[in-house]
């Protein structure tokens, strides 16, 4: 087993892993806000993807795309806040369930009408002459990757622990009723994290495009394993769906290089097991505030 | 006496905080007790640990002689063992006697099966859930609200229909988890009449409580924990008077008294 | 449970009507509406069972195809490769569907919320990997052909006409049983469940036996549905057992009303027609979907026949003179 082949799948899996940790941030970010999970958060990477494309195609330049892409994704992100998910008030979990993985089926269906079934390229940001490291190739649109996942998970971080916008948004999960008595208004702290949530996804979009090509349907597997990488955070924990999201990232690069490529996605179904199974254990004992 | 209850050594620890530390307690059959202690003195742990909510980290409980170690809560609410919850927890989407009537559940036997194809023997025991729910209704007083939804009755109704719901699993032991909270004078003689009344029904009634007239006028015998740990017992003008029970209300400050 | 608004002896009305309109709609001779119809039904049995799961039990589950596809594999695969009979096939998929769904229940309601909403995908998927891995026994994703049809001694039921009324058949028996359960003590502890779990338990409730006998009584109604679904149509592949179909059937239910058994039909009814109804559409019918599911669900989320109740309520009140 040569060195270089184990570095090359380590590099492929940190880069692939930071996506995934982008996507679950996003679902953390919503979710630590709002209690609720949403299942559209892997469209909103799809967007980012597919809008910087036209962009580009329109003639802009790279750094114009990626930034309008970004900001009309956000924008979106706050259309279906306040369509989808205000109106709702305070429906039920399935209720809410039912609007996102709606709302997904929405954007996924509108986005395969326009952009067609076809994946679509886009250029690295930098260049696509490979770097050597230890052996190995690494391409630098992969360093931007890692940087730009390095970058967010710290500032996100930062932002939900240590400023007081990131306590009040959280605040409004905890208790929404003594929220508002200290002028917290928790529908406006919903909407921003849908809007922080679909900016995140939409960079993770961006960012992944020039190396795996983006289409209509990349959203539903970038959902899925973001959702485990944000469940391995249990949901409110950025360093854990940072870990979580790489690990996943290694686990699957390393199976597919050493065993087989078909068992990829299978990882990140035992990985979701694992995950439930952890958390049915702490689930066990005391229930309903007892 | 008969001991209808036995705690020894009973501990529990949640991560670094003890929240019972080695509580040994007898509750005596028939007797109406009253555990009482400031915030935070292991009330409410005790009372989950006796109903089998979790387990101790250590020590025993024996019912009647019986270890219950292994047991979990449906299974001791099937023993006899009932409790009502302080926030009370009723089926708000169902009426007030359907309420009543799952208290029946663990008396009665009928399954889907009986229920499915309409089989004779579901409708014999139907009939008697319901005629028992109605006496059981009748007996707090609220026989008239029966096919109400439980959610629209008030705070205090709601908590008698939640007694009398425990009271319907025809228990040996019946928990009361601040019966008196949030409820006003009126109310509270109410309750206390019920609890004395449940005792002439045979049933042993423990009581955890914040609200002292009340415990002082419907407790036989008072527990005072502090801490998990238990600082005095006696009737309770004998804990009235106790220097330690005062200490640990209110701080070293004796003289407010 | 009927909506409200429909008491004693009108809900029989209501009931009876409805099940003359059924009777006749094959004595119409359109064959459209006829199969249209009978898929409803069959899709009418799966939500009555996710019904009891999600609106009486108050739980969720977003792998419920799953269910539908192993009741449908097994039906075809015994009664065309091991040449079963297919009624007793059917019985066999039926029961083993169950016991599967008893047996993955326990570890499976460990888990609350938003946690059993992921587990349930999760295993939904799973198995539709299996459907289409296995080829070997299911015929992966070229499908599995020349199922048998159902047949009583010599009569058969292989045209439309009669295997309308076989569906419908279960369908109406499949309610009964399942309105039956509901008003009797199993009900009642399955609403307690729903209300309040931790109650439930200080009265002597077996919660979590309760949860896994409701799940599997709704996996032996999807699994009855399946196999019916194969006897029909005679061809099963893995596609219509996947998680799109898992999430129609949230909506089915959600829409006929969660908390109703009769609502289940008014569910099915409406995602099949509205789906036959945006085919000429072309691709945006999957676009409206999502956006009626979403607008749905929004306004009225205990279903759209108590939305319009409401709806109607409110404007009689307001036309009404005070």
């Amino acid at each position: 087993m040569a060195t270089w082949q184990l570095v090359q799948y380590v590099v492929t899996g940190i880069t692939v892993g930071s996506i995934y940790a982008i996507v679950g941030l996003g679902f953390t970010i919503i979710y630590s806000v709002t209690g609720i999970i949403n299942f559209a958060q892997g469209e909103f990477v799809m967007l980012g993807g597919m809008i910087a494309f036209s962009l580009i195609g329109l003639g802009l330049s790279m750094p114009v795309a990626l930034i309008l892409a970004v900001v009309l994704v956000t924008l979106a992100g706050i259309i279906f806040n306040l369509v989808a998910i205000r109106p709702a008030g305070r429906a039920s979990t399935i209720t809410l369930i039912i609007i996102t993985i709606g709302g997904a089926l929405f954007i996924r269906a509108v986005a395969g009408l326009y952009w067609g079934r076809d994946a679509v390229p886009l250029p690295p940001f930098t260049g696509d002459e490979s770097l050597s490291f230890l052996g190995a190739y690494i391409l630098p649109q992969s360093l931007w990757v890692i940087g730009i996942t390095a970058v967010l998970m710290v500032g996100v971080y930062l932002l939900l622990n240590r400023t007081l916008v990131g306590k009040a948004l959280k605040a409004a999960a905890i208790n929404k009723r003594a929220a508002a008595l200290v002028g917290i208004d928790a529908r406006m702290m919903s909407l921003i994290s849908f809007a922080l949530a679909a900016a995140t996804g939409a960079i993770a979009g961006v960012v992944i495009a020039p190396l795996s090509y983006a289409s209509y349907d990349m959203g539903i597997m970038l959902g899925l394993k973001g959702f485990v990488a944000a469940a391995m955070g249990g949901f409110t924990g950025v360093r854990g769906v940072f870990l979580g999201g790489l690990g996943l990232g290694l686990a699957e690069s390393l199976a597919a290089g050493y065993i087989s490529s078909s068992y990829k996605n299978a990882i990140a179904l035992i990985f979701l097991f694992a995950v439930l199974l952890i958390r049915s254990r702490k689930l066990m004992v005391g229930e309903e505030g007892t | 006496m008969v001991d209808i209850l036995q705690m020894k050594g009973l501990t529990k620890a949640f991560g670094g905080v003890i929240a019972v530390n080695k509580l040994d307690l007898e509750i005596h059959e028939g007797e109406l007790i009253a555990i009482i202690g400031p915030n935070g003195a292991g009330k409410t742990t005790l009372f989950n640990l006796i109903a089998g909510v979790f387990p101790p980290t250590r020590g025993q409980i024996f019912f009647h002689g019986q270890a219950l170690a292994g047991t979990n809560d449906y299974q001791r609410a099937r023993m006899g063992i009932a409790r009502t919850f302080q926030d009370v927890r009723l089926f708000g989407n169902m009426s007030v006697l359907d309420n009543i009537m799952v208290g029946l559940h663990p008396r009665s036997k009928y399954g889907m099966l009986s229920a499915a194809f309409r089989l004779p023997r579901g409708h014999r025991e139907e009939a008697s859930i319901r005629l028992t729910a109605i006496n059981t209704l009748n007996m707090v007083g609220l026989g008239r609200r029966a096919n109400i939804n439980a959610s629209e009755l008030t705070f205090g109704q709601q908590k008698l229909i939640s007694i009398a719901r425990a009271l319907a699993t025809k228990p040996r032991i019946i928990m009361l988890d601040e019966p008196a909270a949030g409820s006003n004078v009126l109310e509270t003689q109410e309750i206390s009449d019920l609890a004395k009344r449940i005792l002439e029904m045979g049933i042993t009634v423990i009581l955890v409580e914040h609200d002292m007239r009340f415990v002082m006028g419907t407790a036989e015998r008072v527990v005072v924990l502090d801490g998990g740990e238990k600082i005095a017992e006696g009737t309770p003008s004998q804990i009235q008077n106790d220097r330690r029970v005062i200490t640990a209300y209110l701080g070293e400050q004796e003289d407010q008294i | 449970m009927m909506p409200l608004f429909i008491r004693g002896r009108g809900k029989m009305l209501v009931i009876a009507t409805l099940v003359v309109l059924l009777s006749i709609v094959p004595l119409l001779g359109n064959a459209y509406y006829t199969s249209v119809l009978i898929i409803i039904g069959i899709h009418t049995i799966v939500t009555v069972g996710l019904c009891l799961l999600m609106g009486y039990t108050g739980q969720v589950s977003l792998g419920h195809a799953a269910f539908y596809g192993i009741g449908a594999y097994i039906a075809a695969i015994l009664s065309k490769t091991y040449h079963v009979d297919p009624w007793l096939a059917m019985v066999v998929a039926i029961i083993a569907t169950a016991a599967f769904a008893f047996a993955i229940g326990f570890p499976v309601f460990r888990l609350r919320g938003n946690y059993l909403a992921m587990a349930t995908l999760g295993l939904g998927i799973i198995i539709w990997i299996l459907f289409r891995e296995l080829d070997w026994i299911t015929g992966g994703q070229s499908g599995f052909l020349d199922i048998p049809t159902l047949s009583i001694g010599g009569f058969s039921f292989h045209s439309d006409f009669r295997f309308y009324y076989l569906v419908w058949g279960f369908c109406i028996a499949v309610m009964f049983i399942s309105q039956n359960i509901v008003g009797s003590r199993m009900g009642r502890a399955m609403r307690a469940i729903r209300d309040s779990e931790s109650a439930s338990q200080s009265l002597g409730i077996n919660v979590t036996l309760v949860k896994v006998k409701i799940l599997a009584l709704s996996a032996a109604y999807a699994a009855l549905a399946g196999s019916l679904y194969a006897y029909y149509v005679g061809f099963i592949d893995p596609p219509p057992f996947g998680f799109l179909f898992s999430i129609r059937l949230v909506v089915m239910a959600v829409v006929g009303g969660l908390a109703s058994i009769w609502g289940a039909i008014f569910g099915a009814a409406s995602v099949r027609l509205l789906t036959e109804f945006l085919h000429p559409f072309g691709d945006i019918d999957v676009v409206l979907f999502g956006l009626i599911i979403v607008v749905v669900v929004i306004l009225s989320p205990q279903g759209v026949i108590r939305g319009l109740v409401d709806l109607w309520r409110r404007i009689s009140r307001k036309l009404a003179p005070s």
